[in-house]
């Protein structure tokens, strides 16, 4: 039984720090995520426990040794490591980087045995690069360069195995199959694997528990449901995320939206109907620009009733996969009521959340500013018969506007909110050119068809 | 192959040289020097002059040349695997400068001290100034792991400049020595007066750091992919330098008390036999040994005869041949050590 502990580790580069206060144990066949912003740490806790930075303070035990008073050779025999980019700019052959994995293992006037190159073999052949052994290492593409690495990393047959960001510049068949490989490694040859993962994603999808680094020290760590947390993820990334469990693979997914912006909040509601998805980057943007974000009537459990929930936007809500009843559209009517714009996204309409349609109409005939985005041609997503086409044109003709692309949607929110202001500070004092000139923003009449 | 080469090298070698002796007349002095052979080898054609130029004269300069150049060859390679560099050479980065100084004060110094010891002790402080100038020229050039290679050159023409300087001081100060009176046209080393006495002294002690060298040859290559991958594959990566470190100055101060300085061969061959043959050190190392005497015998040849009136240095050929291609190494990859 293998363990590895680390115990009140702070590295330094000279005398900045770069981590401190890190405790963390792992045991055989744990695969560990280490997460975290640039700058945070990640690469350094991965070289103290590779012995490149010896930590300022604290220890790091392999079982029970430190590592530190161990022989290179012998650490060499446990522990492994692959790092961010193997700059081998030499014309070795695979199979020659490969075998110096078994130099731990021999004595220096050793030449390789059968079994050594059996090892080899068995480790090129896992991570399918076998057949290119006789190639030179810098005619490799990337992914195959770095499958040689790994390999070279399992013929040292170790008991740990260290990552640091495996994965960069490789496409996604070559990360999939990396990281199953390694995945594979940890549960059947009980491996200690630590890996420095950039995308969130796949950490999730393949650690078994992941530490969070912000600011040189552990934020969080645990398993993947207590570390990869929407809050977690904003107080570390700073940027507001989706967290979902796929039905798929099982496992988390992370959405992110984009950073947080800084602008003052403006006093003007704006009432999304959305849902599916199709309102979240909208929400995100309108909510980033400082409007008082309502939406409605969403479906509990929809992704964008959880964006909702994650930006703090106030929701009129039905219960899950039910249409929408009487008593949830008067909700959404009397919220919608408080808006000084109301923002329709592409989303499809089957009779459950056409009532959403039928009281954006209401509204827009009290004179509400309405927009909608028509970024898949409503035909296509009308599951109604024909009864939310209908209701569409209606808008139009009562002058909602039109927008083939949402991304177009926060300058006009803008302009609109803009001129209210501008009318209710003073109504009369508006110079002509101002006046044309948000108008000629506000209706571009050149999309009404 | 290769040593089939050499010894057509050398043999072709023994042939030049203001005396004209003929081949048959060459193998006929080596023959009989062989045992089993020396019975049915018949010298009584052969004159008693060309039989002493051949094996007094000749035979000595051009294993000469093939010792140093060899040891030179080895410790470029050395060099250049620990700075991974092929810009490195022990004549570039101070060795041969030090060891030449450690040289001139030994024979200055040695009718005080044990004279008993002879060329070893001339060796022991040469190999002291080779080792103390690559120790300064490494630390000044290393920052945190890495080596830059701007700051090699310019550390180790530093530290050339400086050793020699003294040198120079020490030479002239004591130029009415008998020891001393050849020195100075020593800068561009070549093989005037070398007896068998030399190579007997230096040809154990370059063999020795070849062979030691060659044990170390593993590390290299896992050094060449870097200092942490190399630490990672179990490589004790300061120790193993400072071995090699320490054998290159060993061969560097042993070629340096018979030959003088020149410069070049340790940058060439490593590097052009790294081109043909790829960049593993186990055979790198001992192809470049036989490619190096080759080329330093050849060198040597041409110095004989170049003038046609006197002899040249070899060091002036060598740096004739090697400017070139230093020149064609420092532009083309500025920074990395990659082929």
């Amino acid at each position: 039984m293998v363990s590895l502990s680390i115990d009140g580790v702070e590295c330094r580069y000279g005398s900045v720090k770069i981590l401190e206060k890190i405790n963390l144990s792992v045991e055989e066949g744990d695969f560990v995520g280490i997460l975290g912003p640039n700058g945070s740490g990640k690469t350094t806790l991965l070289k103290s426990i590779s012995r490149t930075l010896k930590p300022y303070k604290g220890t790091i035990l392999l079982g029970k040794t430190d590592i530190y008073s161990m022989k290179s050779v012998d650490l060499a025999k446990h522990m492994a490591v692959v790092p961010q980019e193997s700059s081998i700019g030499f014309s070795f052959t695979a199979l020659d980087i490969v075998l110096m994995g078994r130099n731990p293992h021999m004595k220096r006037f050793q030449m390789e045995s059968e079994k050594d190159m059996a090892i080899v073999k068995k480790a090129m052949n896992r991570t399918h690069t076998w057949q290119f052994a006789d190639r030179p290492i810098n005619e490799l593409s990337g992914g195959e360069k770095q499958r040689v690495v790994i390999a070279r990393a399992l013929a040292q047959e170790p008991k740990v195995l260290l990552l640091d960001e495996p994965l960069t510049h490789l496409d996604m068949v070559n990360q999939l199959e990396i990281m199953d490989l390694v995945k594979e490694l940890c549960l059947n040859e009980h491996l200690i694997v630590l890996a420095v993962i950039h995308d969130l994603n796949l950490a999730a999808r393949y650690c078994t528990s992941a530490i969070l680094l912000k600011n040189r020290e552990i934020f969080a760590a645990g398993t993947l449901d207590k570390v990869l947390t929407s809050e977690n993820i904003k107080s570390v990334f700073q940027v507001d995320a989706i967290v979902k469990k796929s039905p798929v693979t099982n496992s988390l997914y992370i959405i992110p939206l984009s950073p947080q912006k800084s602008t003052s909040p403006r006093n003007c509601a704006i009432h999304l109907i959305c849902g599916a998805g199709t309102g979240t980057l909208i929400m995100k943007a309108l909510v980033d620009e400082g409007y008082k974000v309502t939406a409605g009537v969403l479906n509990m459990l929809d992704t964008d009733y959880e964006t909702s929930e994650l930006l703090k936007v106030p929701t009129v809500n039905e219960a899950p996969f039910s249409p929408i009843t009487e008593q949830t559209k008067r909700a959404n009517l009397k919220m919608m009521s408080k808006a000084a714009i109301v923002v329709i996204t592409s989303v499809p309409f089957g009779y459950g959340n056409l009532p959403n349609l039928e009281a954006a109409l209401e509204t827009i005939k009290r004179g509400v500013k309405t927009y909608v985005i028509d970024e898949v041609p409503i035909e296509s997503r009308d599951f109604t018969g024909g009864k939310a086409t209908g209701l569409l044109s209606e808008l139009r003709k009562f002058g909602a506007i039109f927008i083939k692309h949402p991304s177009e949607l926060p300058t006009l929110v803008n302009a609109t909110h803009d001129m209210m202001e501008l009318r209710k500070r003073s109504p009369t004092d508006i110079p002509g050119h101002v006046k044309e000139a948000a108008k000629a923003i506000t209706q571009p009449t050149f999309r009404k068809e | 192959m290769l040593i089939f080469a050499l010894v057509v090298v050398i043999i072709f070698c023994l042939n030049i040289g203001f005396a004209p002796i003929s081949f048959s007349d060459i193998l006929a002095i080596l023959g009989k020097q062989i045992p089993f052979l020396n019975g049915r080898i018949n010298l009584s054609t052969v004159s008693s002059v060309n039989q002493v130029i051949i094996l007094q004269i000749r035979l000595p300069r051009v294993l000469a040349g093939a010792v140093v150049g060899a040891g030179l060859a080895a410790s470029g390679v050395m060099y250049q695997g620990v700075f991974r560099n092929p810009m490195a050479d022990s004549f570039l980065l101070g060795a041969s400068a030090g060891a030449y100084l450690g040289y001139t004060l030994a024979i200055i110094y040695s009718s005080f001290l044990f004279l008993w010891l002879g060329l070893g002790l001339y060796q022991i402080v040469a190999f002291i100034g080779a080792a103390f100038a690559v120790s300064i020229v490494y630390s000044l050039a290393r920052v945190g792991n890495k080596v830059q290679v701007t700051t090699l050159l310019l550390a180790g023409l530093v530290m050339n400049i400086f050793f020699l300087a003294i040198q120079n001081l020490f030479a002239l100060r004591y130029s009415t020595l008998p020891g001393l009176a050849g020195i100075v046209t020593w800068l561009a080393g070549g093989f005037t007066n070398i007896t068998w006495i030399d190579i007997i002294a230096v040809f154990p002690v370059v063999l020795f750091g070849i062979v030691i060298g060659y044990f170390f040859t593993k590390d290299l290559n896992m050094l060449a992919m870097g200092d942490d991958t190399a630490q990672h594959l179990g490589v004790n990566t300061e120790r193993v330098r400072q071995a090699l470190l320490l054998l290159g100055s060993l061969i560097t101060a042993a070629v340096v008390c018979i030959s003088g300085i020149i410069g070049f061969v340790g940058l060439i061959i490593p590097h052009l036999t790294r081109l043909v043959i790829g960049p593993d050190h186990r055979i790198l190392l001992p192809t470049s040994v036989i490619v190096g005497a080759i080329f330093l015998i050849l060198c040597d040849a041409l110095a004989r005869v170049a003038t046609g009136v006197s002899e040249l240095p070899v060091g002036v050929i060598t740096a004739i041949i090697g400017t070139p291609v230093f020149i064609y190494l420092l532009r083309r990859r500025k920074t990395s050590y990659s082929l």
